[in-house]
């Protein structure tokens, strides 16, 4: 029997654990910076102490099962306050009774391309890749990955001009 | 602007031609013409902006069939019939791709 989870205990777990993770990080990189005779040149020191905490807070985030919100599972927009960021887990969309996304790299590439079309390919991916037999689901994940830059570029000049299109909003 | 019509585009095509009224999901596509379902998606979409496919998501509980809806594909009225003089003036799909299509491999 699977023991009762609380998602917000469960949230608080791994907040505690990704704060923890990028301070020690943060503290072992700032030690190893200052002792590598970046010390003097402050403006160096920090430009590499923001590129550790960005790369280490994105590998340590990502995987963790932390999702974004706003875009939502199979084409279902998510709630939040807007900032795109939220507290939302896996097993928190499965207990909501949504699909989790098992593929978690194509989560992160689709955030590259404007929402109405991200949501339309990571469906579409999960779809297909849900179907596939294992052997092959490897090299049409990398596939989906591979075309995504290009297909973001296309997606992306679509929207302006459909932007373009509608004009300016106006307000009221 | 003008759809390309690449080896690729031009094996999807041939697929959904084949029987202009059937409705094929990205997966069967992508066996059919040997594509990878990522390079198909995008050739998909152009068709689709191109108004010669029109496609639409499967009406299905997902948890009663265990599987995430499909989104089928199927060309217009008007898209089979240019895709059929495209496909006529068109340069026929590379020999290499199409050997590689009948001894089972994939096109990337």
């Amino acid at each position: 029997m699977m023991p009762d989870i609380d998602p917000r205990t469960d949230a608080k777990k791994k907040r505690a654990g990704i704060g923890t993770g990028i301070l020690v990080v943060a503290g072992t990189a700032d030690a190893i910076v200052a002792g590598s005779g970046f010390g003097p040149s402050l403006s160096v020191r920090e430009i590499v102490m923001a590129v550790v905490l960005a790369v280490t807070t994105a590998f340590i985030v990502v995987p963790s099962g932390y999702r974004f919100r706003g875009h939502g599972p199979a084409g279902v927009r998510g709630g939040g306050n807007g900032s795109g960021l939220g507290w939302r887990t896996r097993e928190a969309d499965e207990a909501a009774g949504g699909p989790a996304h098992r593929w978690r790299g194509l989560v992160v590439v689709s955030r590259v391309m404007p929402p109405t079309a991200s949501r339309r390919w990571l469906a579409e991916a999960e779809s297909v890749l849900s179907e596939i037999e294992a052997p092959r689901r490897g090299p049409a994940i990398r596939s989906y990955l591979r075309s995504a830059p290009r297909l973001a570029v296309m997606m992306w000049i679509r929207e302006v001009l459909r932007r373009a299109r509608l004009g300016p909003r106006r307000p009221g | 602007m003008a759809l390309r019509l690449t080896v690729q585009v031009q094996l999807v095509v041939q697929a959904l031609l084949r029987d202009p009224a059937r409705e094929m999901y990205g997966l069967e596509l992508s066996e059919e013409t040997g594509l990878q379902p990522g390079t198909a998606y995008p050739i998909l979409l152009r068709l689709e902006h191109e108004g010669w496919v029109t496609s639409r998501w499967e009406d299905v509980d997902p948890r009663a069939e265990k599987r995430p809806a499909r989104r089928y594909y199927r060309l217009t009225a008007g898209g089979a019939v240019e895709a059929s003089a495209a496909l006529a003036g068109a340069r026929r799909p590379a020999g290499s791709a199409l050997r590689r299509l009948a001894e089972g491999g994939g096109v990337a």
